[in-house]
């Protein structure tokens, strides 16, 4: 009988123990801080994103991009309690750039030294503020130089493309003709940032020990079937400081990016 | 799997064969009077390759209700390896290999064991991940009710009561976290790829079994509840079922004894610090199809399941097939 004793006992373990889960909320957080990890997921529709690959899009035209990049900036997450933790300002910028994807076609930002809590929303830019741009080319750091080697910049006086895609279209009347969506700010006079705000489908945990993940996808094919349909035969094959075709692609941007899941480990 | 692993799984698997076999001459057991008379479904809890195993696994023995053995299990899974519809689709292959006993009490109390060794292996593209190791123990108790065909008055109250062939049996056990969790594979698109699930679980069960002559069913419904694991993440309960239909007949010294049946689980979602994660449930169903060889107190066991419809993780995983192989020695 020892052994159905033992069976016994264990399994009231088990029954105690899984009623037993209570959290301990008391935990302090002061001074504690973790890594975070975004990742960059790009797609077309439900399709992963692939240099070289025809996508179709609305008004029967189709693209294919040898270029995708763009910047992201003001990374800020906001915690259960409402509180707000903004990653500093001289580090938050980055170039998402889909030639840097690992095999799964990720990019990764890390963010380091994030607040510990219990997040359940972020917010980022698409490209840069005009607060961060009158600080001046001295002001912009080391960023000013990447920015340039990734031909993400005009000039200073334009100042930053948000948006770099460059590749090829057909339509009905074209084919393979050149694409360019360079879409940004123009210096002071067009301001084409967003801030774009999007709730975490669960709690992201940053600790000490633990680095979550928030993986974002970015749906390219909303820059041109978003809020508004563009056609590339219509003035939109080659988008640069104009400040009509950059304001209703950066528009649409908004509505790209969706957090699919977050990962805590 | 390195040499020093190995000789360590022998050593344990000796030890408990050992153990199991003492415990089961320290007790009486009544010999089986036919092959229909006294079988048992084991308590199959492959829980662990872990949250898509399942104890919808089947059955073990169909003729003894006692015996101890050795088991094989191979599943094959398919797993969407990323968000997109055309992410790339990663194959995992889990070999289990299980020392499992069924061990008398008394004549209505039994106990059966299981204890897994896992390799898991994951392929994507030109990587290859390999996981391997002791995976979660599991015991019950088992009640057994049998039932007995009604004695008419005139008879005499000295006759013993025959067996109607018909029986219940109420198991109640743990699943022991004896298996390692790896809180960074929860990263992979299918969860089930651990060893263990680092969680102390209840598991309820209820066996019907009916035998005649020529022809017997057994039937089993699962209930597990598990536990939080110290990650503060919990597999989803899960309910697992299982009916198979056989027969029986012999050839010259032997008994072949095929057997098909249906087996599924349902899975409720994966929670973690008390939250639920999306597309972590799921359902399947299975058909399966086998047959046991009987030679004296030798009976070995191919079972072959195919999946008849399924839902996993938000359809991004996929089980392909399952063969479990076994030999077990009757007590």
């Amino acid at each position: 009988m020892k052994i159905l004793k033992i069976s016994f006992a264990l399994l009231l373990c088990a029954m105690v123990s899984s009623c037993s889960n209570e959290d301990d909320n008391t935990e302090n957080l002061a001074g504690q801080t973790g890594t975070l990890i975004i990742k960059f997921d790009n797609g077309v529709g439900d399709q992963d994103f692939i240099f070289g690959t025809s996508y179709t899009k609305s008004n029967n035209e189709s693209f294919q991009l040898s270029t995708l990049k763009y910047l992201i900036s003001n990374i800020a997450l906001t915690d259960d309690e409402g509180n707000t933790f903004m990653y500093p300002s001289e580090k938050n910028v980055f170039i998402i750039n889909e030639a840097n994807a690992n095999n799964a076609g990720e990019i990764y930002v890390t963010l380091d030294e994030v607040d510990a809590a219990n997040y359940t929303n972020i917010s980022f830019g698409l490209g840069i503020d005009q607060d961060r741009y009158a600080l001046g080319a001295e002001g912009q750091g080391n960023f000013l130089t990447t920015a340039e080697a990734e031909g993400m910049m005009w000039s200073w006086a334009t100042g930053y493309r948000f948006t770099r895609l460059d590749g090829t279209y057909s339509s009905n009347t074209v084919t393979n003709e050149a694409l360019n969506i360079h879409m940004g700010s123009v210096g002071t006079s067009v301001d084409n940032y967003n801030e774009i705000s999007l709730s975490l489908p669960n709690t992201v945990v940053v600790r000490e020990d633990k680095s979550p993940q928030i993986h974002v996808v970015a749906d390219i094919a909303k820059l041109f079937d978003g809020e508004t349909s563009v056609s590339f035969d219509d003035g939109y094959a080659q988008v640069h400081v104009d400040a009509t075709t950059t304001g209703v692609i950066a528009n649409n941007a908004k509505g790209m990016f969706s957090v699919h899941h977050v990962h805590n480990e | 799997m390195n040499d020093s692993q190995n000789i360590k799984l022998i050593h344990l698997i000796t030890i408990l064969f050992l153990l199991l076999v003492s415990l089961s001459q320290a007790s009486t057991i009544d010999p089986p009077t036919s092959y229909f008379s006294q079988y048992e479904f084991d308590f199959d809890c492959d829980l662990c390759g872990c949250s898509t195993g399942s104890g919808s696994f089947g059955f073990g023995t169909l003729n003894n209700a006692n015996f101890v053995g050795v088991r094989y299990i191979n599943q094959q899974f398919e797993s969407k390896n990323g968000v997109f519809t055309n992410s790339p689709v990663s194959k995992e292959t889990f070999n289990t290999y299980q020392l499992w006993a069924q061990v008398p009490i008394n004549t209505s109390f039994y106990v059966s064991v299981n204890v897994p060794y896992q390799d898991l292996n994951r392929s994507l593209n030109d990587t290859n991940e390999n996981l391997n190791g002791i995976g979660d123990a599991s015991i019950i108790a088992w009640y057994k009710l049998p039932f007995y065909k009604k004695v008419s008055n005139e008879e005499f109250e000295a006759t013993e009561k025959e067996n109607s062939g018909h029986s219940l049996q109420f198991g109640l056990g743990v699943k022991l976290p004896t298996g390692k969790f790896e809180e960074a594979l929860v990263d992979r698109v299918n969860p089930g790829f651990q060893v263990g699930t680092g969680s102390l679980d209840a598991i309820f069960s209820l066996g019907y079994n009916y035998a005649a002559d020529k022809f017997g069913v057994n039937t089993l419904l699962s209930y597990y509840l598990k536990g939080e694991n110290k990650n503060e993440y919990k597999f989803g309960n899960q309910f697992s079922y299982a009916t198979k239909f056989f027969t029986a007949f012999a050839v010259k010294k032997a008994m072949i004894m095929p057997f098909l049946g249906v087996s599924g689980d349902v899975f409720n979602k994966i929670e973690q610090y008390g939250e639920t994660i999306n597309d972590t449930n799921g359902a399947i169903l299975n058909s399966s199809l086998g047959t046991e060889f009987v030679v004296n107190r030798c009976i070995f066991g191919v079972n072959y399941t195919l999946p008849v419809s399924q839902n996993l993780f938000g359809g991004n995983v996929k089980s392909k097939n399952r063969l479990s192989l076994y030999f077990n020695f009757a007590l």
